[in-house]
């Protein structure tokens, strides 16, 4: 087994682009250090129809209310700015996400989605260890045409991770690359943890999950809830 | 709307916001299934709160404005994958705003 850069085609160099932009990195940074409450601030707005800040306010009560309670903490327990400026700064971040055309917002939000599994990986895996936009070859086996969004490079301990903004994200083909890729891992003796990230509700996930045909018994969900998982040793979600 | 309502008469309209979202969903003829089982999940979720303890208790004004703004902001997609993304979205900010947990999820677990 070997990991490979993607091929530079004409996806990628637009992508690329996408993924560069000063935006993901700022609203990753944010989220990674978000509560629960605030990724699904985050989520209502980057999906929202209204891009005006103070209604935003005013329906997360518990984020930004006289006596804000669900953000009240760092997911990651870091010191740093306040609950409410915490919140306000995704708040910000994600309405500039809004602002953008329909299908740029949806490009970004899955950068997003993808930079922030890189950053939670990061505090407990080497920087180095963890790539982007990779392909896993097997001797054999035809390479996969889709790179995988996230991977931990480190010998004895790989990792796979394919990044979703929704559930409905989920589909066959993620499923069947992501076991076909621990497979072929296992066929040549090297341990390869697959797992998909999606920046939606567990319940959605399961109920996207379970309507599938494609194998994802070995695959681990790491769902909103379970972001913070990522940071921590062992295997991440559920 | 009642002026004085109980937490549970709000969340009765939020079952029926995410009806109108997933009669919008389900104009996606292959998310059918998909679009419907979100529905009925996140419905129960919301109709088990509704029916708890909780349920009755007078709501708060914040809690109000902020639920009645959550089924507005649904009210005004009009594009059928939009709905889609905010049959999840939605319940998860209602709930938010009325305190409750987001879970369990649909195997029982803690969410």
């Amino acid at each position: 087994m070997r990991f490979q850069d993607a091929a530079r085609d004409g996806r990628a160099v637009v992508y690329a682009a996408i993924q560069g932009d000063p935006l993901v990195a700022r609203a990753a940074e944010l989220l990674s250090q978000a509560s629960q409450a605030e990724r699904i601030l985050a989520r209502a707005v980057m999906n929202g129809e209204s891009t005006e800040a103070d209604r935003w306010r005013r329906m997360f009560p518990t984020l930004f209310g006289p006596a804000p309670v669900a953000g009240e903490a760092s997911a990651a327990g870091e010191p740093g700015c306040s609950a409410l400026e915490r919140s306000e700064a995704i708040l910000t971040a994600s309405l500039a996400v809004a602002e953008r055309g329909e299908q740029v917002r949806s490009q970004v939000r899955g950068a997003i989605v993808e930079e922030l599994t890189a950053r939670l990986l990061a505090r407990r895996s080497p920087a180095a260890a963890i790539r982007r936009e990779r392909r896993i070859l097997f001797d054999g086996v035809p390479a996969e045409i889709h790179p995988y969004d996230v991977t931990v490079e480190v010998s004895g301990s790989f990792e796979a991770f394919d990044c979703k903004w929704g559930a409905r994200g989920i589909n066959a083909d993620v499923l069947y690359q992501l076991d076909d890729a621990r497979t072929h891992a296992f066929d040549e003796e090297e341990p390869l943890r697959v797992a998909i990230v999606v920046f939606d509700a567990e319940r959605s996930c399961r109920i996207r999950l379970e309507a599938q045909t494609a194998p994802y018994a070995q695959t681990r969900l790491v769902a909103l809830e379970q972001l913070d998982s990522l940071a921590r040793p062992g295997p991440a979600g559920q | 709307m009642d002026a004085n309502p109980t937490l549970g008469m709000l969340l009765e309209a939020a079952i029926a916001a995410e009806d109108a979202l997933a009669d919008l969903g389900e104009s996606i003829d292959a998310e059918w299934s998909y679009v419907n089982d979100l529905r009925q999940a996140w419905s129960d979720r919301l109709d088990e709160v509704a029916s708890g303890p909780q349920g009755a208790q007078p709501a708060g004004p914040a809690v109000v404005a902020a639920i009645g703004l959550a089924i507005d902001e649904v009210g005004r997609i009009a594009d059928p994958h939009r709905a889609i993304d905010w049959l999840s979205t939605f319940p998860q900010v209602v709930l938010l705003a009325a305190g409750a947990a987001i879970g369990p999820t649909s195997d029982g677990r803690a969410g």
